[in-house]
Order: C-alpha cells, then structure tokens, then sequence
C-alpha cells in the first residue's frame, strides 16, 4: 500500500512538469503584451524596454520556463504582474473559500444522490423511479449558472431568506452557492447510484440476508449500498477535485472571493506567473484528491487492498 | 414442407433487418428517448428555418429603445430586454449559435480523439502509453480553466469558441475509442486483414472504427449537449462570441444585470439551454440502450 501510495506521487511529477509548460507556452501565445501591463498606462518606451529587461521577457521561450521552473523548485511560483504579490501566497488566501463551498457542494450532492439514487433502485420501474430518472435528467441538462441565477431570483430577490452573493453573510451566503453546485453533481451521482445500486441489488446474499431475517431497511443500506459504492465514490471524488478546482462560473454568479475566479482574472489580465501557478496548484489538487480516493477504495472493499499490496 | 416454410419465414424476418433497423426498432420503444429526438428536429429545423421569417438586421440587433424592458405579452411572447430586441426572436435565433457550436466542437473532438485513442488502442505498448498519459494530463485540467485559456489566446470569434470547446472535449473520445478498439484489436478477422496484407490505417478505417463505432456514436451525442452548455458558460463569462449575437448564454449574461426587476431576460435564454440539452441527453440515453440491449434496465 505505501509503494503503491510513493509510486502515485512520484507519478505526479511529470504530470506537473507537462501542464505547466502547456499552460506557460499556451499563456505566451496570447495576445497582449504584458510587459505594457506591468509598465502601467503612463508608461514611456524605455520603461517599457526596462521591464522587459528586468523581466527577462526579451529571452527565448525555453529559457523563461527554464527559470521559472528553478524558481519552483525551490518552492518559488514567482509572482503576479498585476498586484505584484507572491502566486503561492495569494492562492492560498484565496482557497479558503473554495475549499469551504467545495465540501457544503459535495455533501449536499452526496446526500440528494444518496437518497434519490437509493430510492429509485428500490422502486425500479415505477412511476417513483420514473420521477427521480427525469428529475436527475434535468438536473444534468441545466448549466450551472442558470440554476443559480433562478435560484438568486427565488430565495434572495423575492423571498429575501440569503444573500444573493460574496462570503460575508456567514452560512447563509454558502446555502445558494453550495445548492447550485450540489444539484448539478447530485444529478450525475444519482445516475450513478441508481445504475450501482441496480447491479448488486438483485444478487444472491441479498435473498440469503432476507432469508436470515434482516429487515428490509438494513439489506439495502448494510449489504447493498456499502458493495455499491465503489462507482459512487469515485464519481463523488472527481467531481469534488473539480470543484475544488474551480467553480469557476459559480463563483461568478455568486461574487464568491475563491479560486477559480482568481484563475479566470488573471486569464484576463494575461498575468503569466498567476495563471501557471493557479492551474499546477489546481492539477496537483484534483490529482492528489484523486489519489486519496483510490486510497478510499482499499477501506471500502478490502478486496482492492489486496491487490495494492500485490 | 411446414417446416420449411416456416423456416422461410423465420429468415425472410430476420434477413430484412440490418443492425441500423435494429437499433431504430429499439430506440422506438423508448418513449423518452422519441421525445428528445422530436425536439432535436424541431429545434435544427428551428435553426434552419428562422431567416425565413426573421431578418438578423432588423429583428435581432437593431436596437428600439421606446419599446425598451416590456413584459412578457401577446406582441412579445417572452418581453424586451434593455435596448428593446424581442428576446423571443432572439432565443429562436440564439439556435443558430448554440446547436452548430456544439456539433461541431464535438466533430472537432472526435477527429482528435478518435484518431489518438484508435492508434492507442491498435498499436499498444509505447505509443498507447505516451498517447494514454497525454490524454490523463489533459483530462487533469479543469475543462472550463482550459477552455478560457484556449479562447484567451485564440480571441473571441466563434470558430475559436468550437476549437476550445472541441479540445477540451477530446480526452473523453481518446478513452472510449481506445477502449472500443481493444475489444475488437485481436479478433481473428483483423489478423486475416493483416495476413492479406492490407496497411494498419486501411484495417483502423475499415475494419477496428466500423466494429467499434456505437459506443463512440452514444458519446457523440451525449457530449453535443455538455459542448452546448460550456459554448453558452463561455458566452456567459464574457469569452465567447461577441456582441450583439444571440447567444443563449451571452443573453443570460446580459439578463444578469436587470435581475432584480426584469427576471424574464435570464428565464427565456437558460429555458432553451436546457430544453436543448434535456433532448439530446433523452435521445443519447435512449440511443445507448437501443445499441447495447445489455446496458438497459
């Protein structure tokens, strides 16, 4: 288990290696000079040419990510053009929110899943079933940032229950932001729980724990929903890496101080170092969370762990 | 002689059926999945047919601000918005948009990812391996984040707009071609192919892609409507087509900023997203069984 464990993270190495020279070379074709942005408006040529200097932008391209990647060696992201602060630090105030509004997304996903998922295997081919199909059908079929538009005219325009954006209302302003994600995920999910509780719920020991006198409620969630969430976890856990992330649209909707935002401005800004730093962070998240999943896995069904130790 | 007769009858029923009618005799036993086919029909016949009773100048840009944030009514079935366009005729318009953007971005995505993922699958060993980590490190980016970069760099026109959407929607086609052409790489028909010296690219078009097509057709139409929606999220963050466009997603954008009083601008243009992507989700889940009799449930 541990060999298996090194042997992932060691694996991440070149998968960083990858995604930033794409992001950093892909960022270098941009239009939009950004020594004109660092220089300011009033700039004249020369401290123009200054900052080109300084800046080593005059360099051939393999020689700017040559340093940029001694400097994240040694821990150093560099930092932004724009607001001149460290990439690393600026990240790290930012992902507090996101990481807040992940976890609220992904148990309100994992609770709307669970159950819907459940019941509609339970109730296979009723008009039950039928309903929660439809209902996870549109739930996958709305964009993200309509939802939470509908959802901001309903409960904060008209009803008045929470704030209709940012991150000072305490709880409150995460219950929209959380449901809109949440719903989109859950849709997917439930799908996902459905079809994995379908595939073990006609099985053998489920007639045999019934034949020993297990009530009803405890087959389905002891003996069928534990061997049917293999699929749901990693469903579960993919998604959460994405939203972690970046929710970017959420986040616009719903003027949320997180990362994803953060990565999206300075796109705009054509800030190099900010937009490189924000999408290795990103990766390395979405792929130790991934990492931590096939980990889940070995807890859940011990017969994965066996063949980790092989 | 009954016997024969009967056996007669038996392979004149079969004999007629080919797999394509096979598939339409499934799909049209699914109610759902005939719905979202009807409504993906009306919806490109929609998208054809509008200049025929719109003109882009006069009904769709031109501004009219004495009619300016009228209400839903008889004369403007879904109200104004803010510099007095009929939003209905937008959103009718917002078809022509939307619907080629999604499929193109998925025809862009399955040039490249079946191309990739067939190689992948056919050659094996390095050229998978390398190919196969390709796709993980792309497939680890956020597809939105790596979409804004895409458009940021490229600009905003909505050719680029597909080429964004089309290359973030290709990791999915490299996996699932991938894994179709594994399934029919060792079958003792492509061995004969080769021992009857025909060329691998001859044997990945006419032999693997033909025999490993229906899980790509179902992606195919599950992912037009995901390229739909991230096209629109483009548009809505402000990186896609530019004004004044009907975007579906651009127009929810623009909704966005008269939400408190004028709610029906963000309704109308996020109704049709959803009603196309409902469709084409109904039609690819419908499709997916119809195909494989084994996944239904």
């Amino acid at each position: 288990m541990h060999r298996y464990i090194i042997k992932r993270l060691l694996m991440l190495i070149p998968v960083l290696i990858c995604v930033s020279f794409v992001i950093y070379f892909i960022m270098d074709l941009a239009p939009g000079d950004p020594a004109l942005i660092i220089a300011g408006d009033q700039a004249t040529d020369e401290m123009i040419e200054k900052v080109r200097e300084d800046y080593g932008f005059n360099d051939p391209l393999i020689i700017r990510y040559a340093n940029y990647m001694k400097g994240l060696l040694k821990g150093d992201m560099g930092s932004s053009y724009v607001s001149k602060k460290d990439v690393w630090e600026t990240y790290c105030q930012r992902f507090p929110a996101t990481a807040k509004l992940s976890v609220a997304a992904i148990i309100v996903s994992l609770v709307l899943s669970l159950i819907l998922g459940v019941y509609s295997a339970v109730n296979q081919n009723t008009w039950k079933d039928n309903v929660s199909v439809v209902l996870a059908l549109l739930g996958l079929s709305m964009p993200q940032f309509w939802l939470g538009l509908l959802l901001i005219i309903a409960f904060a325009l008209n009803l008045g229950w929470f704030p209709s954006g940012g991150d000072l209302g305490g709880w409150r302003s995460l219950v929209l932001p959380a449901i809109t994600i949440g719903t989109n995920n859950a849709a997917l999910m439930t799908r996902t729980t459905r079809s994995s509780m379908l595939d073990v719920i006609r099985q053998d020991y489920l007639c045999t724990a019934r034949a020993k006198g297990v009530s009803e409620k405890k087959v389905i969630m002891h003996h069928a929903l534990r061997n049917a969430l293999i699929p749901i976890i990693t469903i579960a856990g993919v998604q959460f890496a994405y939203i972690l992330g970046g929710a970017v649209l959420v986040e616009t909707v719903f003027a949320w101080p997180g990362v994803g935002r953060l990565t999206v401005d300075s796109i705009n800004m054509r800030d190099i170092p900010m937009v490189t730093g924000c999408v290795v962070i990103t990766t390395m998240i979405v792929c130790v969370v991934q990492l931590l999943v096939d980990i889940l896995y070995a807890y859940v069904d011990p017969r994965i762990k066996a063949q980790y130790t092989k | 002689m009954a016997a024969s007769t009967n056996q007669e009858l038996v392979s004149k029923k079969y004999a007629k059926r080919s797999q394509m009618a096979e598939i339409w005799r499934n799909l049209k036993k699914n109610k759902g999945a005939i719905i979202g086919l009807v409504i993906v029909v009306l919806l490109v016949i929609m998208a054809i047919g509008a200049p025929l009773f719109l003109d882009y100048q006069k009904d769709i840009v031109s501004q009219n601000v004495s009619q300016r944030l009228q209400p839903p009514s008889f004369q403007h079935l879904f109200g104004t918005d803010h510099v007095g366009r009929d939003i209905f005729a937008r959103v009718i318009w917002g078809a022509r948009y939307s619907l080629p953007i999604g499929i193109v971005a998925v025809i862009v995505a399955v040039i490249l990812g079946v191309t990739l993922g067939a190689v992948a699958g056919y050659y094996g060993g390095v050229v998978e391996n390398v190919l196969m980590r390709f796709g993980d490190i792309f497939a680890s980016i956020p597809h939105i984040l790596l979409a804004i970069v895409v458009v940021s760099v490229l600009g905003q026109s909505t050719i680029n707009l597909m080429i964004a959407v089309g290359v973030t929607s290709t990791p999915a086609f490299i996996r699932v071609s991938r894994a179709a052409v594994l399934t029919v790489r060792n079958q003792e028909y492509i061995e004969a192919a080769r021992a009857i010296g025909m060329k691998d690219w001859q044997i990945i078009l006419k032999h693997i892609l033909p025999n490993a097509l229906s899980p790509i057709v179902v992606q195919v139409t599950l992912r037009v409507g995901s390229a739909i929606i991230s096209a629109s999220s483009l548009c809505f963050l402000g990186l896609g087509i530019p004004a004044p466009a009907p975007e579906w997603g651009a127009m929810l954008s623009e909704g966005r900023k008269y939400i408190r009083d004028y709610s029906y601008m963000t309704l109308f243009p996020g109704l049709a997203i959803m009603i196309t992507v409902l469709a084409l989700n109904m039609l690819g889940d419908g499709l997916r069984d119809a195909m494989d009799p084994k996944m239904k449930r």
